[in-house]
Formats: structure tokens, sequence, C-alpha cells
């Protein structure tokens, strides 16, 4: 089934007939994406990026609501062996080569219990440089029903070898606190161990795998045996990844009429602070982007977008895709006339605000797909400025640094701030910088209010909050949020409770249904506390076996 | 033989733009000097598009390889897309050259043929190559495909030099094929309807065909050179090499196109969502009424009880093909989804696409004409100019929509599935300009009224549109 009513509300209307008021709920997900599981097998020798490759391809996959994940052999490895040399890599060591086997088969058999767990992408990061190792891969997927794709990244240019080893690898863990040169020495003489048993995917004798294989970033690209779109889009995606380095601006609109007035929506004109941003943005930008920077300009095709951008000086093209979330009915209302007049609709959005979508208009879950061009796109460009809207600019955050869809449509994107994003191996780097302008606060916290915040701090507590959510997202594995404070569910059971005072009748009844609504957010309440828990230990035990070492880049490495 | 003409393929090399009668696929008429393309995301003075310069796709591969597939098919997305984009079918130069039912010599395709064969070759050659210098320096083309056999890599070395020499990038496409099937099928599919074989056993026929081509082109080398930049196709895309292509947009977006190209023949549905119980308006996204479930049963009928008799008529004429499998999309909209009901009730699986979302009317909606002229007099205006671009405040245009749904175009390529489109007819226009190249005049008004079910039968050369009725419906979906 992909599809249910809720039913929402229950009464009679005038004629005494019953009349109930429903919501529209997708219940399936997976409606989005074919229904097949597929193993993404890197395949490949060390510093030929292919870790990067597959950390790219998990964001992008989870970004559009595909479960994703990838397995890394070399973490597995590393918990038996956490700094080996690269006699650890000579195929004539048995016993090097006894652990490096049973860390593969470690990463195997989480992935096919995670795929059994219902996962839809997992990722293989590990050299399967041999034709058996293929084999053998291939096998325990397919015994499990999952569709293989191998993406091998094939390197015969030097330069770009050493470019990626130097930038790299001897940040890895395996080098903590080594010489750098000694690092790149010893990486070397690894890289050449696996070379003598490497063998790249035969065109001829394994024909029938379904295979991509990049040579020389993508100067030439095989394609073999495609099966489905999916697929298509895996590889359509990773053909247009570049290394190049370069940044990514983003701006929201300046402050316009409507976000004085506390209306959602609408095509409003920027408000007078709102266009003493407009005005302050060619000076701000000019400052913070490189001289001789070539920039390219995109905004929607709102008012307020193309307001803020009028004076800066670079080529501009208006997006109907970067146009903000459609509130439907809800269109040019202010959050305490939403509450007011759809307090069902108000309450849903707040459980689920990824999914939840406006009456006749748009869920974050829409906007996503139909910001997936623009990414796209974002990856094949180089420097580009986007000026675009509170939810679009949540969603393209999310995308490079990785939030998870619980978090993403709350976090706060202040007005009036230019955020930089530089995309580099080890995950993305921002930066912010406020123009100094003050503006209203639109951000509106989960179960909080409907009455926004006018304070002149809005703008610094909005900024803290999102540097906080940057910090978190360079975390491996980023745990769920908190559960809601308790003070929180107090006040909103206090607000419910007097609610039932004013309706005054049915008290009972309505009481009850309170009290186990209240008990199905403590049910999740301790469940999220267990997941969190679970994770933080899990995460400890992690961090010993490594080290101190604490960012993404366990992820990246090469292995 | 080489003289077979495909289903639709026109007598003189070149047509003009036909006359509105959108029923037919416009795919090899010239749309002149037509403004914008449905999904085209921006003009640019030079009238070229994204920063790729002039390209020429030359194809390279014998015949009965689905060359002639391939071009069309990159036209008809190319031009999809806004790119200035003409196909030239050496094919079709021969032809006219020849006249009716004539044969080139028999040594023609040899690489030493006889001088007055050379003098035939070099005739046609020169006809197809002013055309294409035509349309490269006088009519601002930006990409042409050249459709021709290409056998030899000096031929297409000299080739690339050519266009070179005049700023043009060369990319080839070469359709490779060494599995005797897919030949046989392309053989069958287009190649032995020509009144040659009129009295033929098929199967001999096939056989004749094969052994005549090899024959005539006895030489015939694949790319190797890895200077060039090329794809190369194999087994109808079961394997697909690309070389140096990533120097822009449109290169890249043709190999995530040509990906998901098969030659599977498989139909497409379109039909409207059925009327809905409330006031019908964009942002209520009412559910279906009574009137509206009725429709959607009589639909399935309909289409179902079309769908055996045509299977019955196929097996009555020999075939053996198994039936395929019918797969339904419907936007997230209520009516559409609703209107998929009964198929899921008889097991099909159903893909929902928020891409597929009606047309977003904005502020003019629910107004009638005369209503937004007295409350927009300037929009009303403008859209009287050019309905397929422009869009009222807070809506969408049709070209919003063409842009919004260019990612479901590749996924309809891709799926090998019958399908059945239910959705709001602005969806349906739009798709449907894409399957029938209709210009973006005709787009707006397209009409798909609900007592039809339109089925678009896919050919290589040309696209075939046919409504089925469905009994018992008015043409505004209310019961008979």
């Amino acid at each position: 089934m992909v599809h249910f009513f809720k039913i929402i509300d229950r009464g009679t209307n005038a004629e005494g007939k019953e009349q109930i008021e429903v919501i529209w709920v997708d219940a399936d997900e997976k409606d989005q994406v074919e229904d097949v599981q597929i193993c993404v097998v890197m395949v490949g020798l060390p510093a030929r990026g292919k870790s990067l490759i597959a950390r790219k391809i998990v964001n992008y996959l989870k970004w559009l609501s595909i479960n994703a994940k990838s397995f890394n052999v070399g973490t597995y490895r590393r918990t038996e062996t956490p700094k080996p040399g690269a006699e650890f890599f000579d195929t004539n060591n048995t016993e090097g080569e006894r652990l490096r086997r049973a860390a593969a088969e470690a990463a195997v058999t989480d992935m096919l219990q995670w795929f059994s767990t219902g996962g839809h992408v997992g990722v293989l990061d590990a050299t399967n440089s041999t034709k058996s190792r293929r084999k053998w891969i291939k096998e325990q997927c397919e015994a499990r029903g999952c569709q293989v794709l191998f993406v091998e990244s094939k390197c015969e240019d030097d330069e770009i070898i050493d470019k990626n080893i130097r930038s790299v690898k001897v940040n890895s863990p395996d080098y903590k606190g080594s010489d750098p040169e000694e690092a790149v020495r010893d990486f070397m003489n690894r890289i050449r161990n696996y070379e003598r048993v490497y063998q790249t995917i035969d065109d001829d004798e394994e024909k029938d795998l379904t295979y991509v294989k990049l040579v020389d970033v993508g100067t030439q690209v095989v394609i073999n045996n495609i099966e489905n779109y999916l697929q298509t889009r895996v590889i359509y995606f990773t053909m247009n990844l570049h290394i190049t380095p370069r940044s990514i601006w983003l701006s929201r609109h300046g402050e316009s009429m409507f976000n004085v007035s506390g209306q959602i929506g609408g095509d409003a004109d920027l408000s007078p602070r709102g266009m003493m941003y407009a005005e302050k943005l060619p000076d701000l930008v000019s400052k913070i982007v490189p001289e001789g920077t070539k920039l390219k300009l995109w905004t929607s095709t709102m008012k307020r977008t193309i307001q803020t951008a009028q004076f800066l000086p670079y080529e501009k093209k208006e997006w109907k895709a970067l146009d903000e979330l459609d509130a439907g009915v809800c269109d040019g209302l202010t959050y305490p006339q939403i509450e007011a007049k759809y307090p069902a609709d108000f309450k849903s959005r707040d459980d689920d605000k990824y999914n939840y979508r406006y009456r006749g208009g748009e869920s974050y879950r829409d906007v996503v797909i139909r910001l997936e061009p623009i990414i796209m796109e974002m990856e094949r460009e180089d420097n580009i400025m986007i000026v675009t809207h509170q939810a679009v600019l949540r969603c393209i955050y999310a995308y490079f640094m990785n939030i998870p869809q619980h978090r993403s449509p709350w976090m706060a994107i202040p007005l009036h701030t230019v955020i930089k994003l530089t995309p580099g191996a080890y995950g993305t780097e921002m930066e912010m910088f406020n123009a100094g302008i003050p503006a209203v606060s639109t951000y509106r916290e989960k179960y909080g209010s409907a009455e926004m915040g006018e304070s002149e701090g809005a703008a610094s507590a909005d900024l803290s909050m999102l540097a906080d959510t940057a910090k978190t997202s360079q975390e491996p594995d980023s745990v769920p949020t908190g559960p809601a404070p308790v003070e929180k569910l107090e006040k909103a059971a206090a607000k419910a409770a007097a609610k039932l005072g004013a309706v005054g009748e049915s008290v009972g009844e309505l009481a009850h249904k309170l009290e186990q609504e209240i008990e199905t957010i403590e049910d999740k309440v301790r469940e999220q506390k267990e997941v969190i828990e679970e994770a933080v230990l899990k995460r400890r035990r992690s961090l010993e076996v490594r080290g101190k070492k604490d960012t993404d880049g366990d992820t990246l490495l090469m292995e | 033989m080489a003289n077979s003409v495909p289903e639709g393929a026109p007598t003189s090399p070149i047509r003009k733009r036909r006359q509105s009668n959108v029923d037919v696929d416009a795919i090899h008429d010239d749309p002149g000097s037509e403004s914008m393309a449905p999904a085209q995301l921006y003009a640019t003075e030079s009238g070229q598009l994204f920063h790729s310069g002039k390209l020429a796709i030359v194809t390279v591969g014998l015949p009965a390889r689905g060359k002639t597939h391939i071009s069309v098919a990159l036209l008809r997305y190319l031009r999809w897309l806004g790119v200035k984009t003409r196909a030239f079918h050496l094919g079709d130069y021969r032809r006219a050259h020849m006249g009716e039912g004539k044969d080139v010599p028999a040594d023609y395709f040899h690489v030493n043929a006889s001088p007055s064969s050379q003098a035939i070759r070099k005739m046609i050659l020169e006809k197809c190559w002013m055309d294409l210098h035509h349309f490269f320096d006088e009519e601002n083309g930006q990409i042409a495909i050249y459709d021709a056999v290409n056998p030899l890599a000096k031929g297409r070395k000299k080739l690339e030099e050519e266009f070179r020499k005049k700023g043009i990038q060369t990319i080839f496409i070469e359709s490779y094929v060494d599995d005797p099937k897919i030949i046989e099928q392309n053989v069958r599919n287009v190649k032995i309807s020509s009144p040659d074989y009129a009295n033929w056993d098929p199967d001999a026929a096939v056989q004749d065909y094969i052994r005549r081509i090899n024959i005539k082109i006895p030489d015939f080398e694949t790319i190797t050179d890895s200077t060039q930049s090329y794809i190369k196709m194999i087994n109808a895309g079961k394997r697909i090499i690309v070389n140096r292509c990533r120097f822009g947009y449109l290169p890249q977006r043709m190999v995530f196109y040509l990906m998901n190209l098969h030659i599977q023949s498989r139909k497409t549905y379109f039909a409207r969502a059925g009327i809905s119980a409330q006031e019908d308006s964009y942002r209520a996204d009412a559910p279906l009424c009574k009137a509206g479930r009725e429709y959607s049963k009589r639909l399935i009928d309909a289409l179902m009880k079309h769908r055996e008799q045509e299977y019955k008529e196929a097996l009555e004429e020999g075939s053996d093909d198994p039936e395929t499998p019918l797969a339904v999309w419907t936007s997230t909209r209520r009516r559409t989804v609703q209107t998929a009901e009964p198929f899921i009730q008889a097991g099909l699986k159903i893909k929902q696409r928020p891409q597929m979302s009606q047309l977003n009317p904005g502020d003019a909606e629910k107004l009638d004409d005369e209503q937004i002229q007295e409350m927009y007099p300037e929009e009303w205006e403008k859209h009287q100019l050019d309905p397929f671009h422009h869009r009222y405040p807070r809506g969408e245009s049709y070209h919003d929509l063409a842009v919004r749904m260019e990612p479901i175009i590749l996924e309809l390529e891709r799926d090998k599935n019958d399908l059945i489109i239910i959705a709001h007819e602005s969806v349906l226009r739009v798709m449907y300009g894409y399957l029938m190249a209709c210009s973006t005049q005709d787009i707006p008004t397209l009409m798909f009224p609900r007592n039809e079910i339109v089925e678009i039968i896919p050919a290589s050369y040309i696209n075939r549109a046919k409504r089925i009725p469905i009994p018992g419906v008015k043409p505004s979906g209310e019961i008979v």
C-alpha cells in the first residue's frame, strides 16, 4: 500500500451528518525508489578516490530518502591492526592476509545484516582487487537477493595519485604521528603490494557483472550491464563529481515584508532592512570571495530573492526549482493563524516536519525531489552563489553537510547572513558571514509557540544553532537528536489541559486520549534514549580503538 | 534493402513543420524559427546552450544495428532540451537521389568502388553536406546528427578534421552488435517490411537481408582511437564505453539518456484522473467523487479489454512474445492516486511521483478568461502571446512543468514495462509533447478528454498515437 488517510478529526455538520476530517499520509517511503536492494562495491587500488566516491554516493542517496550506508573494510581491519606498516599488506604475509580477509568478511556480514533490516543501497568500501573476491561478494549478495554494482576507479596518471596521497593519505589514522615523507613512502609501498595482486575488472571474463569503470577521473567510462534506473542515476552522479577545489556561497533573501508581518509563503517585496542587506551584499561578497573568482549566481523566481541579488555583478540565472516550499492553503497565513485554522495540521507538521505536506502544497521531501537536478548541477559547477529561501537552503545545506532528515527541517538559517561551503575530501567546511543588519527571527522551534520572537539577539541565536548542527554533522554516524525535553512535553500538556478547560465537554474522554498520547511520547523518548546510549557506547568503543582522531575522515580513507 | 523505407519516412530529406496535426509525431519536421523548445532552460543570443559550442554527432555502425533508433531518440531528447538539433540521415538522401524503388549499385559501399559508383556516392554526400553546413552556418544550428554507416577509421578521422576546421566538436556514437539475436530483431522490426520482401517467409527474409549487408559492406572497423570523443553502445546498451566526453553538460547528459534507452518495444498510455468531489482547486487537492470512482473502474476495464484484444491478435498473427507487464504511474495528488486504486486491487505496481503534479495555476486559479482579463490585464496579455512560457503570479508555466518533469522523461525511457500514466491534463500535455515532438504552441492546447485513453506506440523512426474509447464515460468524466 502506498498511501492512506489518517483521521484527524470527527464531528457532525449542520445537518447532523457525521463529518470526518482526514489528512493524506504517505505510508511507504520506498515508493520513491525502485523495489530493489543494491550493493555498490568499490574496486581499485589505494589512493584512487574510492572512499570519496563512496561517501558522496551515500550522502546523495540518503538525502533522497534512500536508505544508504557505507561499510569501510579499513575501519574493521583497524580494530585489530591500528597502525600497520606496508609489510602488513604484502600478499606473502599470511597473518596480514588472514586479518584482512577477516575484516572483509566482517564488513560483508554486517552489510548483509543491514540489508535484512531494510537497507536499500549498501556501499562496500575496500579495494576488492581480485576477481575471486568480487565473485565471492557477488555470490554473497545475490544469495540475499541484492543486486551488485561494481564501481571501479582506475588511475594511470601518477600526478593525480601523488596529489591524492599527499593531501589525504598522510592524514589517515594509520599514520597518526608519523613523519609525512615517511608516511608517503610507506603508503607507496602499500600500493605496490596491492598492485601485485590487483586485477582490473575484466571486460570479457567478468562481462556478466554490472559495473562502471572510471578511468583517469572519467576520461574513459565503461558502463556494463545496467539493470535499473537507480543504477543509472548513481552512475550519472559519479560521472558528474569533480575534484577541482571550489566553494559555494548561500544566502537567504533579505528580510521581506511577510517576514516582518510573520506571514509565511507569499511573493512579497523586501522590507527596508531587507533592502539594506541587498545593498550591502556586493560589499560583503567582495570581501569573502577571493578576487578574480568566476562566480555564477542563482536565484529563485520570487521577488525577494531577485531583489536581494539585484546589485551583485555576476552572471545570474533564475530557477523555478529554487522557489520556496509551497505552503498550499496556509500560504499567506501567520503561524498563530495556521494553529487556529488548522490545529491538527499544525501539530502533525511538528510531529514529522520532513514528510508533512501542506494541503495543496509541498513537503520537505517534495522540495528535495525537485532540487535533485539543482544538486547535480551544483556538483558539476565550480564557484556558485545561491540566493534562495529558508526551506530550500535547509535542503541544500543538508545535502552538503549530511544532516539527517529529522533534523534538517529544524535548522535555523538566519537572515542577512552568507554561508560559505567548501567541499573537500574529508567533508564540507562551513563558514558564516553576518552582514550585521538586524532582522526578525523567522525560526520557530519544535512544539514551540506559534508566536515568533522579535528580539534583537535573534540573529545571533540562530547562528549558534546552525554552527552547532555543522559541528555535529562532522561525526561519522550522526546519532538521533535528543528527546524533546521534558519541560516541553509538560508545556504541551499544560497547553492541552488549558484547551480542555475551554472545551468543557467530554473532558474525561479527551483527558484519557491525552494521557495515552503522553504515554506514547514517553515510550518514544525511552526508545530514543536507548538508541543514543547505544550509539554513544559504540562510538566510545571505536574511539578507544582508533585513538583520539575524531572526524568523518575514517569513512573517507581510501583503504 | 538499402532502399527499404522506414514507416513514415519522408520522400524528401527535410520536411517543413507539420500544420498543427498533433496526432502525427513531428520529430522529423523542421521546427523552423520557433522560439523555444518545451524544456529549454534559457535562450542565448548566439542560440547556443550549455556552453557546449557546436557539436557534430556522427553515428557509426552497420545497417540494422539500431543507429537510426539512437539518433532519432537523441534528436527527440535534445530538441526537448531546446538545443537546436537536426538529424541528417544519409539513407534518406540516398533514397531521394536514387528514386522510388531503385537500389544503389552493388559496389556502392566498397572501398574500391567503380568510378561510376564513386560518382554517385560523391553526389549524395555533397547534397547531404550542403544541407548540414547550411544548418550550421546559416540556420544557427548547434548540433547536427550525421546518421550514416561511417565504417572506416580513416574516413572518421577525416570527418573529425573537417568539423574541427569549422570549430565544431565531433562525438562519434557507435552502435556495435555482436549478438545475432539483436541484429535479427532489428532487421525484423524495421527492415523487412519493405516491398522487396513482400511475399517472403520472415525468417528467410531476415537471413537474406543480413547476407546482403555483409556482401555490400565488407569492411567495417570499430572505433578504437582513444584521442577521439566517442560513445560506443555495444549490444544495444548492454555495455557503453564513453571516451573523452567530460567536456560539458550536454555530452554527460547524452550519456545519461543513452544509458536509459532500450530497444524493447513498449506502449505508453495516458489517462486523466477522475473528477473530484468538492469544488476542485489546486490547493484543496480534493478526493474523487462517486462519478470519479466509477470512472476509475471503467478506465481499467477499457484498458484491460483493449490489451487482451491486442494480445489475442498478436498471438493470431503468430507472435510468440509474452505479454508485456503493465505498470502504473501517478502523481502524488489525491485524484490521480485514487484513480489508480482499481489498478492496485488488480495487483499492479504503482509509482507515485511528485514531479508529475499538475501545473500550479497560481493566482489565476478558478478564474475564467473574463475574470483574469479584468483582474490581471497585463498578465492576460502576456499569456495570450506565449501560453507555454508565461506564468501567472505564484503559479507555474508549462515550461516550468516541462523542466520539473525532465527526470521523469529519463525514467520513462528506462522502464521496459507498458505504462499507464494517470495524471492531470497539463502533465499529459507535456509528456505527449515529448513523445510526439509537439511544438510549444501546440502543447498548451492538446486535448485529453476523459472518455479516451491515449496510446503511444513507439518505433525507431516515428511514434504513433492512438485513442481508445472508454465506454460509458462522457468527455467531461461524468458517467453516462
